[in-house]
């Protein structure tokens, strides 16, 4: 097959009319587009500080973790020692009432989450 | 259909008259939705592809810097949506292996009319690889400009003339045993 005769194949594209409704779809879709009030982007700065502690303790747990099984390299960690950490990392968690920051993330979340289904749902009425 | 229409349209929409849009969509509705069309084969879902494409462009507008024309600017938004939409939820395509050959290409030749000929080159290109498929069907869509295809795909002209060529290649390579001997021969000599 010869170029010449693939450009003329792919050239003469038979061309659609687009439907008669179609602008007035468009124009719909955009005028909706224009009254609806931006997205409320989730508020990183104040989650920021849960976030950070989030990360402190995390880093906190793996280091104890590491600790408790470093001083021990040749021998396997057993289910003591495991529950061992285990119970260092509740303590630690006890420390720095990350249960109470967990919650308080968890409502953060939860009324975000709320507030843009809300508007979003009032907006589609 | 001029440069300065379209300028005059997005400057008014801007402003906040939203019934501007109206006639950047009348005058871009065909190409695009066509363009949607080559690349899904699906007119219902080549107006929806084109309908999201002209909210996108709504949205973007305040975006649009000038440097290029409109035209360019939307095919470019366009082409884009249509290749991640096209990703995302892949068009029914067949592998270009699934073509089937014939026993015999002269016997094919004879029987193919004009128009069966035409639905296979399409099928081919249809069942090429992503890249060269889009490359293919930009450049025959923006009239064997190079310039424009690339500037649809937001690639260098060379990128996009080496996928049109390995593209081609592969069409070539698969179609051969549709057409007739005699054709390949011409070419060769």
């Amino acid at each position: 097959m010869r170029d010449q005769e693939l450009d003329a194949i792919l050239s003469r594209e038979q061309d659609i009319a687009p439907s008669s409704g179609f602008v007035a779809s468009v124009m719909e879709a955009v005028g909706q587009q224009a009254t609806t009030p931006p997205p409320i982007p989730f508020p990183w700065l104040r989650a920021l500080p849960g976030i950070a502690a989030i990360a402190v303790a995390l880093g906190v747990l793996l280091v104890t973790a590491f600790g408790v099984i470093a001083r021990e390299p040749t021998a396997q960690p057993t289910f003591l020692e495991l529950q061992a950490v285990l119970a260092t990392t509740l303590e630690l968690a006890k420390t720095i009432r990350a249960g109470w920051l967990a919650l308080a993330l968890a409502i953060s979340f939860v009324c975000v989450k709320l507030s843009t289904h809300l508007a979003a749902t009032s907006e589609n009425r | 259909m001029t440069a300065a229409d379209d300028q005059a349209d997005v400057e008014k929409v801007i402003a906040g008259d939203i019934s501007a849009f109206e006639g950047l969509v009348r005058r871009w509705q065909g190409p695009l939705v066509n363009l949607a069309y080559r690349f899904c084969r699906d007119r219902g879902r080549a107006e929806e592809m084109a309908q999201e494409a002209f909210l996108r462009t709504y949205r973007s507008l305040s975006g649009w810097r000038r440097e290029s024309t409109f035209s360019t600017w939307l095919f470019a938004l366009a082409t884009n949506l249509y290749c991640s939409e096209l990703r995302r939820i892949p068009a029914r395509t067949s592998a270009l292996d699934d073509i089937v050959e014939p026993r015999d290409p002269r016997a094919m030749d004879e029987t193919y009319e004009a128009e069966d000929r035409d639905r296979l080159v399409h099928r081919a290109v249809f069942a090429l690889p992503a890249k060269y498929r889009e490359a293919v069907i930009l450049f025959y869509f923006h009239d064997l400009d190079v310039a424009e295809a690339a500037a649809s795909l937001g690639l260098p002209q060379g990128t996009v003339k080496a996928r049109l060529s390995r593209g081609r290649d592969m069409l070539r390579r698969k179609l051969s045993p549709h057409f007739a001997a005699p054709e390949l021969g011409r070419e060769a000599s």
